[in-house]
């Protein structure tokens, strides 16, 4: 009786934890106490919670407090590192709101127009799944939910 | 270079005669301002230590705790409730928890009952705090028997006592295993104490929290926030407590040093004036009145800071331990572990020591500016 009242939350962690591996990518590195974010060059470690990632193929990697940020770079990339392109790119990772773990960017749904601000303001709200997405949604007066796709120059735009 | 440092060191010299040559003054001005400093220090050390416990304290405690209410009164609360609240978007898990009050008759003191969520004991065993320990006078792998709620004995064998080290936490505590607990409270199965909710994002926990209370209007969830609010009202309450201590004892000591320093004896007029005469220069004096301020103010300083430090944290504040920490039977003895709040300290030296050393100089001053015929004759 007493290994079964626990059964369910373990299988429900092991789950969960198998669930995340699948969704993260491979490495998730976490950011030192100098990396500074090359967009708006506030120190990132200080806000783990809105940490995005990108790693390039030749394995350095970027980090962004927020996603907004992180889109920012992305969308533009001439400017802020001449030198790469978005072909470079292998690995990109955002930080699920409510699990605060790792999730690939690209599969990611991102909520905007929500109460709910990161440390650059108006934030794009990462979230793994879809459902979580309308969720927040719901909770927390968004007004889209939007794939890796549909962020556009313009989208960054409403959000300043 | 070397002349402005010998002036200073024969200046030095002569003060220190001078201080010596009056030594029964001056010894029972070093006592009064050394007892103040320990006092204020004292407070000072243990008000900051006191905070860094209830922080250590509050850091494992969980983001969340839901309780049911029943008539305005904290009630079981069913695990249905723990399963239903662990579906809500951003919960990362929800450990239902039991815990309780056990009054010992025969030792006339209150234990805390808690059945522990990591390594649970053996039913039939138990681990107890060294205060519990003290208070029944029993060891390791002794027996102890408390009466549960239908009058019958329950024997259980003591497996473990906890460190002396954890004391202000775990002094009352007895750890059971949730069998012996329910035949202790006799509680119905599937209820418990309350439920520790864990949410990832501390942004979240006010979402969580309302659609909690919107799911289960009986229930209360309080934030680990909330918390920390009301054990910071607590010590804000015991500081104003200590600031009025405090308030009293810097308001003595300006009354002392405004007598001590302020008024030169006759005798003292005379020898400032043999001074000038022989040709000290009023800066010469100034600089020996300095000296003589500075030595007593900073030795009584330092002796007193030492003290406090050795009172606090190596008598764990034995003076004003029983108004400070609370009245339970069960009384935990523990050592603070030392904190040094060096803004404080500095705000204490700059309170006492250079207000000490400037009334000792204005008097002086003006004594000093009169010519030395005058001065030895007044």
């Amino acid at each position: 009786m007493h290994l079964f009242r626990h059964l369910p939350p373990l299988l429900l962690c092991l789950l969960l934890s198998f669930s995340a591996a699948f969704a993260a990518p491979a490495t998730s590195p976490t950011p030192s106490a100098k990396d500074k974010c090359p967009v708006c060059g506030m120190f990132v470690s200080k806000y783990p919670d809105w940490v995005a990632t990108v790693t390039f193929k030749d394995t350095t990697t970027l980090f962004f407090d927020g996603a907004k940020d992180f889109f920012t770079y992305y969308l533009n990339m001439q400017k802020y590192t001449p030198a790469r392109k978005q072909a470079d790119v292998s690995a990109i990772s955002v930080n699920d709101y409510y699990t605060l773990k790792p999730v690939d960017a690209r599969k990611a749904h991102f909520v905007i127009g929500s109460d709910v601000y990161g440390p650059m303001g108006k934030e794009l709200v990462p979230f793994g799944k879809l459902a979580d997405a309308h969720a927040f949604l719901k909770d927390h007066k968004g007004k889209m939910i939007l794939r890796f796709s549909d962020v556009t120059p313009r989208v960054l735009k409403s959000l300043e | 270079m070397n002349i402005p440092l010998n002036r200073h060191s024969n200046i030095l010299d002569f003060s220190l005669s001078s201080l010596l040559r009056r030594k029964s003054k001056n010894l029972s001005l070093l006592v009064v301002y050394t007892l103040i400093i320990f006092v204020i220090a004292s407070l000072i050390f243990f008000v900051q230590a006191l905070k860094r416990e209830a922080a250590q304290l509050l850091k494992e405690a969980p983001d969340m705790v839901v309780q049911r209410m029943v008539a305005g009164r904290h009630d079981l609360i069913p695990a249905a409730y723990g399963e239903k609240i662990s579906a809500i978007r951003g919960v990362t898990s929800v450990s239902p928890r039991l815990w309780g009050y056990y009054y010992d008759q025969v030792f006339g003191a209150n234990y805390t009952l808690l059945v522990a969520e990591g390594k649970p004991v053996e039913p039939g065993n138990i681990m107890i705090g060294a205060g519990v320990a003290r208070n029944q006078r029993i060891q390791a792998s002794d027996m102890l028997t408390l009466k549960t709620s239908a009058n019958e004995a329950l024997l259980l064998t003591v497996q473990g006592i906890y460190p002396s080290s954890s004391e202000l936490i775990s002094s009352d505590l007895i750890i059971l295993s949730a069998e012996d607990f329910q035949a202790m409270f006799n509680l119905p199965p599937g209820q418990n104490t309350d439920l520790a909710v864990t949410v990832a994002n501390p942004r979240e926990q006010v979402t969580v929290a309302a659609k909690i209370a919107e799911l289960f209007p009986d229930t209360r969830p309080i934030l680990k926030s909330e918390i920390l609010r009301t054990y910071d009202s607590l010590f804000e309450w015991r500081g104003g407590m200590i600031v009025v201590i405090l308030a009293v004892a810097v308001l003595s000591f300006i009354i002392f040093a405004w007598d001590k320093a302020t008024g030169l004896s006759a005798e003292e007029r005379k020898e400032i004036g043999i001074l000038k005469s022989i040709g000290w220069e009023t800066s010469d004096v100034l600089l020996l009145k300095f000296w003589e301020g500075i030595v007593i103010s900073l030795s009584a300083f330092l002796t007193g800071v030492v003290l406090a430090y050795v009172h606090v944290f190596f008598f764990s504040a034995a003076l004003f331990e029983h108004a400070l920490k609370g009245w339970s039977v069960i009384y935990p003895q523990f050592r603070l572990v030392p904190v040094i709040d060096v803004y404080q300290l500095t705000v204490l030296f700059f309170l006492t020591v250079l207000p000490y050393t400037a009334a000792t100089i204005i008097p002086a001053w003006l004594a000093a500016t009169v010519p030395p015929d005058a001065a030895m004759r007044s």
